[in-house]
């Protein structure tokens, strides 16, 4: 029998606001354990929560980019259960009506694309971190709080690669808009797969297995292949899927039983009554999707319409959006756009690479990798040169023309000066000029090998190949 | 001259005149705290109130709250200082931070001399169930009758003049019920008038500050000091605080006042109904345009079963902090829920289980729709009632409640005939968050009773203006108790 998998994700994202969702606290990551809470994140009696506007800004922005709907009133609820990470009690969520509904995710579906279908984005507040250990557990305030989304997806995914595609392109969505840190390993994007079979062709959904804790987008896919396989070996063993929460363990690579599920849990919701419903103004709202930065999916499109960009180098790019910052902060100091996309996915990817660094770390700033490429496209250096330059600036912070200057690394590009030293290599080799004009191609590279070791390599390449065509042309 | 017996605009001229202290004061205050027969007490402020009271040099003449010693409800954050909500789930918390009003009071220079017994979490209305046993009423030195809740210390302490003011909270009636058995104004703006940042919640929707006074225009002053937008309380107004009502001349002209017949109409005393009746007479013959409006029965039926629904719901979630892992008693164990249960278990009485279970119950999935979103339907409809009454009239006048301060012994069943409507209706003003004040307007074998004053949402001018005219009509300002203090 075939089995169809049927995927439905929620995505949790920590916003990188100033201030926590409810509270005044910083929000933080890596900060001393309990250092950035203020009472109301330890629940103390008497506190209230206040709204932070931020959030609320940055929830419009992935609405929009999602598609969804954005209601123009905020609405928050109480979701109560009693857990080690819940300071309140509760937590302050948004059930009967999300910031945003009914939108969707166009994903990479073999060779085409999908249109995955998003149910809903709503508001919340993240808990406490809990660090265990054998005989107790300790606890840290400083996530509670940290506003989050959930973005929740209908149950249209089917394949691994579907699942990895969707959440690489939430990831790309919350970074570009500046939303997110997006760093599924530091937790601030979780994902949450629910996946089941069902007989390819049936209407009916099968039982429904959660899978938590990946760390990382290839593990989404692995997650999920894996789990497809799993049910897919119980159910055509007679065996039926039961109903549980499983986790992936990444060295395993595999999902291993955390808990069974039994009746879903009685949260029971009712409206947050110290924050009276808000409305959010046309102008607000516009305001907040005009404030956002260019998206992945926009910077394509210019990059290769406006710019010439190659679509191979314009995916390179998109990848990252720190790259493109340091793309367009190049484009904008004046560099050749095409040069500076090569030397960004060459010279300085293979750095990144090498030395195992982002592009945040990147020890060359803009303006001056710029004023490198501006010497190269001029021909003032060769890109040989201009390599060298490179090494030299990773390590220290100068300028390319002062670099090169030291260097003693400028290319000979003045024609007469050219022509002096042209005529001097063929008054000096006469017997390859012979050969050249008697036809053998090879004898005109080594005399322009020639004036390139006369001067010392700096001879602009081409314009040496130009002269010493010209000079043997006379002949 | 024993000037703690005089309200706060009377100390106010001798501060400024000269003829007394705030050290004096604070030392009377305390003394007579020390000296209180009621339990009313949680906590006395000594060393640190006697050392702002000796910090006031300079009398300020146009800050009535300079130098005045008052108490404040044991459910009002105060930093430095233990606040138990007299539950045993906060024996010994020591708050971080002021409640804003805490703040406001503090920057005016009025000084804090003690934290008040409560009923158990504000959740009671007989003041009997906080965890340091029962708070008396003053009037009754034989302690056979209850003060009322759930501010009952607040009310024992300005009945026998320790202070001239109290802070409370009011969440059905917490302040309005122990002010009207304690013969004492007890005033609760709008709701959002006065920040709630602070007041341990019990039930948001329904939860006021209020205040506990000897005279309209004390607690109408009172009001002034602590009202007012509040950008830590998301809920507070932005509509700015009206001045001058402590100075309003009790002018009733034209004033249509509307007495709601099945109010009225229920059991009440013969002494209070002809009271009652008589206050209404007086207004009538100042101008004012008195009349019999109805509501209907089933609503005001439905007043009490709507108020346990709604806020034992939400008082389920305000007070699942309380676990024993962040602040208060911790008692752990093997598992989190271990803790936690221990910390509960021990931490609440009987009486604020039962509520938790109510809340729990009418929240849960198979009920919610039954019991929680019916009792909002309810209070929905009794708020869109009372906007029709105050579509033709600008005040609602009733009696506070059907008898003086009962026996402990006689109990008051909530759902009996009897006390059906007459003792629960005060809830009318905490469902639709308008300003109500509650009154004394006689005394029967030395107990006090009341009447309540209600106007529209944050029109407290009218509500103030109509109580000055009460009070003007009974005499009965600055009434004191003389049982409370032994002196």
């Amino acid at each position: 029998m075939n089995f169809e998998a049927v995927i439905g994700l929620e995505i949790h994202v920590e916003m990188k606001t100033k201030s926590k969702m409810f509270s005044p606290a910083p929000v933080t990551y890596g900060a001393a354990p309990n250092s950035a809470t203020t009472p109301l994140d330890l629940a103390h009696p008497g506190t209230m929560p206040t709204l932070n506007r931020q959030a609320v800004v940055y929830a419009i922005r992935l609405c929009h980019a999602l598609h969804l709907d954005i209601d123009r009133e905020l609405w928050f609820d109480r979701k109560n259960y009693f857990y080690s990470d819940l300071p309140k009690g509760y937590q302050i969520t948004q059930n009967d009506r999300p910031i945003g509904k009914n939108g969707y995710l166009d994903v990479k579906s073999g060779p085409g694309m999908r249109r995955i279908a998003i149910n809903r984005l709503h508001l919340e507040e993240d808990t406490a971190m809990q660090h265990h250990y054998r005989d107790y557990t300790l606890l840290d305030y400083n996530r509670a709080g940290i506003p989050l989304v959930e973005i929740v997806s209908e149950p249209d995914i089917r394949t691994g690669a579907e699942a990895a595609d969707y959440v690489e392109r939430i990831r790309s969505i919350v970074t570009f808009a500046d939303v997110s840190t997006g760093k599924m390993e530091e937790g601030s994007l979780r994902c949450d797969v629910n996946i089941s079979l069902r007989p390819v062709g049936a209407d009916k959904f099968g039982t429904k297995v959660e899978v938590k804790n990946i760390n990382s987008i290839n593990n989404v896919a692995k997650a999920v292949d894996f789990e497809i396989k799993r049910q897919t070996q119980v159910l055509l063993s007679g065996a039926a899927v039961i109903q549980e929460t499983r986790r992936f363990d990444d060295s395993l690579k595999e999902t291993v039983s955390m808990r069974l599920k039994t009746d879903a849990v009685d949260y029971k919701y009712f409206t947050e009554p110290n924050l009276v419903p808000i409305r959010l103004s046309e102008q607000f709202v516009a305001e907040a999707i005009a404030g956002c930065p260019e998206l992945a999916e926009a910077k394509y499109d210019r990059y290769i319409r406006q710019i010439g960009l190659s679509e191979y180098d314009a995916n390179m790019l998109i990848a990252s959006r720190e790259t493109c910052q340091y793309f367009d902060a190049l484009v904008a100091d004046g560099s050749n756009p095409k040069l500076a996309a090569n030397w960004l996915n060459g010279d300085i990817a293979g750095y990144l690479n090498k030395s195992n660094l982002t592009i945040d770390d990147f020890p060359i700033d803009p303006s001056r990798m710029a004023g490198l490429l501006k010497m190269i496209e001029t021909g003032t250096i060769s890109n040989k040169q201009g390599r060298d330059i490179f090494e030299k600036m990773l390590t220290e912070d100068t300028a390319a023309d002062v670099m090169a200057e030291r260097l003693g690394l400028r290319q000979i590009s003045d024609i007469d000066a050219l022509r002096t030293v042209v005529a001097e290599v063929i008054a000096a080799n006469q017997q390859s000029v012979a050969d050249y004009l008697q036809g053998k191609e090879r004898a005109f590279g080594y005399i322009v090998g020639q004036v390139m070791k006369k001067t010392g390599g700096k001879a602009n390449p081409g314009l040496a190949s130009q002269l010493v065509k010209e000079a043997l042309s006379h002949r | 001259m024993a000037y703690l017996d005089l309200t706060i605009h009377e100390i106010h001229e001798a501060l400024v005149a000269g003829k007394t202290t705030p050290r004096e004061l604070a030392a009377e205050a305390i003394k007579r705290a020390c000296e209180d027969q009621n339990n009313a007490f949680e906590l006395i402020i000594d060393q640190d109130a006697m050392a702002i009271a000796e910090s006031l040099a300079e009398p300020e003449p146009d800050n009535l709250l300079w130098g005045i010693p008052y108490v404040a409800k044991d459910n009002f954050s105060t930093k430095g200082y233990p606040t138990t909500a007299s539950s045993n789930s906060l024996n010994g918390y020591v708050p971080l931070f002021d409640a804003t009003v805490i703040a406001k009071l503090k920057q005016r220079k009025a000084i804090l001399i003690g934290k008040m017994a409560l009923d158990e979490l504000a959740m009671g209305g007989t003041g009997t169930t906080g965890h340091r046993g029962t708070t008396y009423n003053p009037h009754d030195p034989r302690h056979e009758r209850m003060i009322g809740g759930s501010s009952a210390g607040s009310a024992a302490a300005v009945a026998a003049a320790i202070v001239p003011f109290a802070l409370g909270s009011d969440t059905g009636d917490s302040v309005r019920k122990p002010a009207g058995y304690a013969g004492l104004v007890g005033y609760k703006p709008s709701w959002g008038r006065i920040s709630r940042y602070g007041l341990f919640a019990f039930a948001p929707s329904l939860d006021h500050v209020g205040v506990l006074a000897r005279s309209v225009s004390d607690a109408a002053a009172i009001v002034e000091a602590i009202a007012g937008h509040d950008d830590l309380d998301a809920t507070s107004a932005m509509i700015a605080n009206p001045k001058g009502l402590p100075q309003l001349e009790g002018d009733v002209r034209g004033l249509r006042v509307a007495v709601i017949g099945e109010i009225v109409n229920s059991p009440h005393h013969p002494i209070i109904k002809s009271k009652f009746e008589e206050i209404l007479k007086g207004l009538t013959e100042a101008g004012a345009v008195v009349e019999r409006v109805h509501m209907r029965r089933d609503l005001l039926d439905a007043i009490y079963p709507i108020y346990i629904t709604i806020s034992c719901a939400e008082a389920t979630s305000n007070d699942a902090n309380l676990d024993g892992i962040k602040f208060g008693p911790s008692f752990w164990g093997d598992t989190y829920e271990q803790a936690m249960l221990k910390a509960r278990t021990n931490g609440f009485s009987e009486l604020i289980k039962r509520r938790f279970i109510i809340g729990s119950f009418a929240l849960m999935r198979e009920n919610r729709d039954m019991l929680f979103v019916r009792a909002q339907k309810g209070r929905r409809l009794i708020v869109e009632a009372l906007n029709e009454i105050y579509k033709t009239h600008d005040l609602i006048i009733v009696p506070a409640a059907p008898n003086v301060a009962p026996r402990f012994v006689d109990g008051s069943d909530k759902l009996s005939e009897e006390y059906l409507i007459a003792d629960n209706h005060l809830v009318l003003g905490n469902f639709a968050g308008l300003p109500s004040m509650t009154v004394p307007i006689g005394l029967k074998d030395g107990l006090p009773f009341g009447l309540n004053v209600m106007g529209r949402a944050f029109e407290e001018a009218t509500v103030v203006n109509a109580a000055l005219a009460v009070e003007r009509l009974t005499g009965l300002k600055n009434l004191r108790a003389e049982g409370g203090v032994a002196r």
